[in-house]
């Protein structure tokens, strides 16, 4: 797999580049700001652009704005957004029209390196991860009539939060520490809670929630 | 009766009659003493007293046109103590020029009229001139107030977002550097449980942290508004709350943080209080932008009679007021509730 990375502060880029190298990912290059990225895309046609958010000379979404900007140049890019916080409307915007090799991560997810790197595996491969605040910032109760946090259990949403994250149902077992058998109980009713067709496939299942949660975008 | 036919009163019309008599008895003198040989000019004196009536019913008249109360009473006393000033001058100038007096006489009667009236008004009129002093005074004090709370309030918003932006790339950037490496080194110790826990129990740590700082900024100010300004946040927050909530803005230029910061925490605790109280169907908000103000509105079509002193409320009263902006609530039994805001902004 071959990686750019763009963020500015230099503490994180040279401790993600570390990380990476450790675990044979090629980092070809890394920048500071948006048109260094996408000079660095067209220079190495890479599997995978890691991009903040929040990038130099605005420190606004200009790491947003360059990711859909590079997509529109390479739609096979992979690009893994993150950020010190979640803002759905980011999630729609990187998403677009195109849900293939898309993630959208908080920053801190880089120290569970193992989930990390799986995340990364995904969206090379043309998967989608969104992280699990995604799910509970359209999910968060505000009180409103038939909001659908209201159908799950607390169980239910930790599993569809860690479905939003792609991962595979052995995956979600490992970390709510209960058998397979129990996650697939879950996400059946997960499932016919949210009217969604049932599915088995990690990804097709990543986008029927992803399809749920934009008719909540 | 002539003049009483062009619609003077009686009291005029004496007016009017005096001061022609009294002027045809000035020329008739003048004339007789002109044929009389033109010695002593006796007819002075004679002018000085058709002069009194006259110049007493000018005086009395701009007195009586005075407010009432002291400030009349004080100006009929000046009346009077002016009349009196005059008839001494002219009395010692006619002295002076047809008797040969070489003193000025009147000095100090004129003196003492002075010092008397001015002691009088004075006394009279004490409370007015230090309700004057006062109010100007006071109007000083309330202008450089606004003035500095303005600036208070500006600099303190501005300093809330340097905050926000310092945790992002200080204290937040930091943390989230510290749970890599953690992890990294946990990597590397795949086969010591004992030290693979602890550091598991440190990214924990961090991850708490950065969970704080990071709704410690949002509480400053939350990334869309800070990022892209007041409309696209206020979109994305009707969006959240699932009330098919039409949103209707109109204004483009970029705003002081204080005004932004605060018509958007309006906004969002307008909808909770829709979501959590009103019961309502439908719901919307309207920004305009009207130039000198700011105007925000949030209106619903619930249950109404929202409790306009709840506790969400007056936190938000005291931040628009801050702002010298002015919050209103129409909120009916049953007829929906529509809260309005308006803030100043140059």
């Amino acid at each position: 797999m071959r990686v750019v990375i763009a963020e500015d502060l230099a503490l994180l880029r040279e401790g993600l580049v570390a990380l990476l190298r450790e675990n044979d990912i090629e980092v070809v290059a890394q920048v500071q700001d948006g048109p260094g990225l996408l000079r660095a895309i067209a220079g190495h046609e890479p599997d995978l652009a890691i991009v903040d958010v929040r990038l130099p000379p605005t420190f606004s979404d200009e790491g947003l704005l360059a990711a859909i900007e590079a997509r529109r140049r390479q739609p096979d890019l992979g690009v893994l957004l993150l950020s010190q916080y979640v803002e759905t409307a980011y999630a729609s915007e990187l998403i677009g029209e195109n849900t293939a090799g898309i993630g959208y991560l908080l920053k801190e997810r880089v120290g569970d390196v193992r989930a990390f790197l799986d995340a990364l595996e995904r969206v090379a491969a043309g998967g989608t991860v969104l992280d699990r605040q995604v799910v509970t910032q359209l999910l968060t109760p505000r009180g409103g009539a038939g909001d659908a946090l209201s159908r799950l259990t607390v169980r239910e949403r930790e599993v569809l939060e860690l479905m939003a994250e792609g991962r595979s149902n052995t995956a979600i077992a490992e970390s709510l520490v209960v058998t397979p058998g129990a996650v697939e109980k879950h996400i059946t009713n997960i499932f016919s809670k949210l009217d969604l067709p049932a599915c088995n496939d990690d990804h097709r299942r990543v986008l029927a929630v992803l399809a749920y949660l934009r008719v909540a975008l | 009766m002539p003049l009483l036919a062009a619609g003077l009163s009686l009291g005029q019309y004496l007016r009017s009659v005096m001061h022609r008599v009294a002027a045809l008895t000035a020329v008739l003198l003048a004339a007789i003493w002109a044929l009389d040989g033109q010695g002593y000019l006796w007819p002075a004196w004679a002018w000085l007293g058709l002069a009194v009536p006259v110049l007493l019913d000018y005086t009395a008249g701009w007195a009586w046109r005075q407010a009432p109360g002291a400030v009349r009473r004080v100006a009929c006393v000046w009346a009077l103590a002016g009349v009196a000033a005059v008839i001494l001058l002219l009395t010692w100038l006619l002295t002076w020029l047809l008797a040969g007096a070489r003193e000025f006489w009147p000095a100090w009667a004129l003196l003492g009229v002075a010092t008397a009236v001015s002691s009088y008004s004075l006394f009279a009129l004490h409370d007015r001139v230090l309700v004057a002093y006062g109010r100007r005074a006071l109007r000083a004090r309330v202008d450089l107030l606004t003035s500095t709370r303005r600036h208070v309030v500006a600099a303190q918003a501005a300093e809330l977002r340097r905050i926000e932006r310092d945790l992002h790339d200080g204290a937040q950037a930091r943390l989230v550097a510290l749970t890599l490496q953690l992890g990294r080194a946990e990597m590397r110790v795949a086969d010591q449980p004992e030290v693979r826990s602890l550091i598991h129990d440190a990214q924990r740590e961090a991850r708490l942290a950065i969970d704080e700082l990071r709704d410690l900024a949002r509480g400053i100010v939350p990334p869309l508004l800070a990022d892209r300004g007041l409309v696209a946040a206020v979109e994305s927050l009707a969006a959240r709350y699932g009330l098919g909530t039409e949103v209707d803005t109109a204004t483009h230029r970029s705003l002081a943080p204080a005004v932004e910061s605060t018509a958007y925490f309006v906004v969002a605790e307008a909808l909770t209080n829709t979501a959590k109280h009103a019961d309502a169907q439908r719901s919307w908000v309207r920004i305009a932008d009207e130039g000198r103000a700011l105007v925000v509105a949030v209106g619903d079509d619930g249950r109404g009679d929202a409790d306009a002193r709840g506790s969400g409320l007056a936190g938000l009263r005291a931040r628009v007021e801050a702002l010298d902006g002015a919050l209103s609530v129409h909120s009916p039994g049953g007829g929906g509730t529509i809260l309005e805001v308006r803030i100043p902004c140059g």
